[in-house]
């Protein structure tokens, strides 16, 4: 085997100017996003998710006399948004894996030997996590409140269309939403640093808290995340006692914050 | 340059590094030895800035880790096998890393080409040998064009050929003007690629020196000499001064007396010699000597039993 010559850069590191920035380690950390496989994956699942409970969701309540739509709280967009439940779950692990994967794999030790302070390498993934789920989620929500406006266009149930008080708030926030679960799934990732275990605690925030807290009077699951999602947030007409679209989404995104600002805290204070 | 000046951690109440200063000048290839347990990772993970030292500070080129501005530009390192996520193909590992530090693409191709990994550049990382994964860690450390290297157990996994394509990389780069630190457990792969030596145990400073000045410090020079009359030989030796022991084979082994003065006593004792030869303790037995003490992990002694 030869050893192939080792040609020197044209310049040298002290000539260049600049440092690996918060720009430097934005281009890697969407590199690394692109480049795993889970990520193709979960996108994947979620559109399909989406678009199929979307489907069930609204053919099946498309289709009464119309008599049944008047006197409770129809909401045609409610029903569209059902299937945005696939990606809140979906684009939680996405959050998870953009972390715990590295710290499984020893990834994380090339990570901070490219970009060695830590508040960069936190401002980035968290940037590029949340900005990436933002876009994926909005463009999700609209496509899923007008594909399933014209599945129930095909029976007789009153639609909502986007110009209507609170529809656009709806489909909006719904899709901004999904980016807060990916990055509280990135804030429980970095807090654990562990695949199963941060999925398994975001699995439970989401979805195990609301069924425990049921029992509890004065109904605290409607400060749950899953139950803002689909009652406050994802919802035109009020569902009963539940909080309003405004306060549910930035209570969540209260929620994110603490668990982003525990994770960053752990990654820049704990030996890698 | 690597310098590390009062270089300590703690984790707990064992110390692993205690008090470490040493230097690694540029030009040389220096090993970095110890036992297991001596502190040799914690020491390379805290030049890296992998770890916070409790006391004193290690430097490369005179700053923290996390002050240099292109860190991939300016060191290398291979510290962990396989230090990328099996999903990623090793193309895909290493176009991350450039662009963290703006490392133009091409580089990428070059360094595959130089650690052999151009045909399964588009492989999982996941599905790579041992030795492959070893190789597209250095891949990683060369990607910047580093003036520093760091390896920590370099040519674990790599077969014979690849041991020694390791070895002349690692002089070639050093012969480049490079600072090179490799750390390893494989005394006599040392001894053909290393210049200096750091030499630690349970976390301190044992030697800092070079091979030459290391082997010459630490060996004795002995001599086996075989003779058909064994006891002859051991008494004209003993009248001399000399107290020679006796080895296994029926050998002798006299330290510290030239060959050529046992030559002459056996003559002058009309003996006959059917050996004589000098022998030079390898570096591996200097080693060991001088870390009897520190070794932190030691197997018991099994006693080998004859098969029935």
């Amino acid at each position: 085997m030869t050893i192939a010559a080792l040609s020197l850069p044209a310049t040298t590191p002290a000539a260049r100017e600049g440092r690996v920035g918060f720009r430097q380690a934005v281009a890697a950390e969407v590199s690394k996003l692109a480049s795993l496989r889970s990520t193709k994956l979960l996108l994947g699942i979620t559109v399909l998710g989406t678009m199929l409970v979307t489907f069930l969701s609204t053919n099946g309540a498309a289709h009464h006399p119309r008599q049944w739509y008047q006197g409770f709280g129809w909401d045609p967009t409610n029903q569209a948004m059902a299937g945005l439940a696939i990606g809140s779950l979906a684009l939680g692990v996405l959050g998870v894996l953009a972390i715990s994967g590295e710290y499984g794999s020893g990834t994380m030790r090339s990570s901070l030997a490219a970009v060695p302070r830590r508040e960069t390498l936190f401002a980035a993934k968290a940037t590029v996590v949340g900005l990436f789920t933002l876009v994926f989620g909005e463009i999700l929500s609209f496509v899923a409140f007008f594909f399933g406006h014209a599945i129930l266009s095909t029976g007789v149930a009153p639609t909502a269309h986007l110009g209507q008080p609170g529809v656009l708030r709806a489909v909006v926030l719904t899709g901004a939403f999904l980016s807060l679960f990916a990055l509280l799934g990135l804030g429980l990732g970095l807090i654990i640093r562990h695949t199963a275990g941060a999925i398994a605690t975001f699995a439970g925030v989401t979805l195990l808290a609301p069924i425990l807290l049921q029992t509890i009077a004065g109904h605290p699951a409607k400060y749950t995340p899953a139950i803002i999602f689909a009652q406050s947030v994802a919802a035109v007409v009020p569902q009963g006692n539940q909080l309003s679209a405004t306060i549910g989404f930035v209570l969540m995104a209260l929620y994110t914050v603490a668990a982003l600002a525990v994770g960053a805290v752990v990654l820049i204070k704990r030996d890698a | 340059m690597i310098v590390t000046r009062g270089l300590t951690k703690r984790y707990g109440k064992t110390v692993a590094v205690d008090g470490l200063s040493f230097t690694v000048p540029s030009g040389v290839v220096t090993g970095f030895l110890g036992p297991n347990g001596s502190g040799k990772s914690t020491t390379m993970r805290m030049i890296m800035g992998l770890d916070v030292p409790d006391a004193g500070a290690a430097t490369v080129n005179g700053l923290l880790y996390d002050e240099l501005r292109w860190p991939l530009r300016e060191v290398g390192a291979l510290l962990d096998a396989k230090a990328f996520h099996p999903g990623r193909t090793a193309r895909q590992h290493l176009r991350w890393l450039a662009k963290s530090n703006e490392i133009p693409g091409a580089r990428i191709d070059e360094v595959l080409d130089i650690v052999g990994l151009t045909s399964v550049a588009d492989q999982r990382a996941g599905k790579f040998s041992l030795g492959m994964g070893q190789r597209l860690g250095i891949a990683g450390a060369l990607l910047g064009d580093p003036g520093v290297l760091l390896f920590d157990e370099p040519v674990n996994g790599l077969d014979p050929e690849g041991i020694r394509w390791a070895r002349y990389l690692l002089r070639d780069l050093a012969a480049e003007g490079r600072t090179v630190l490799v750390s390893s457990h494989l005394i006599s792969e040392m001894a053909l690629t290393a210049e200096r030596l750091v030499v630690i145990g349970r976390g301190t400073l044992i030697a800092e020196t070079s091979v030459e000045d290391f082997s010459a410090q630490h060996q004795s020079e002995a001599v086996r000499v075989v003779t058909p009359t064994l006891q002859l030989m051991v008494t004209a030796l003993s009248k001399e001064g000399v107290r020679p022991t006796v080895s296994e084979d029926g050998g002798i082994v006299v330290t510290g007396v030239p060959c050529a003065r046992i030559g002459e006593i056996a003559a002058r004792a009309s003996l006959t010699l059917h050996e004589l030869t000098p022998i030079r303790a390898s570096l591996e037995d200097a080693f060991m000597e001088l870390t009897s003490d520190s070794v932190e992990y030691r197997s018991r002694e099994r006693e080998l039993v004859p098969a029935r």
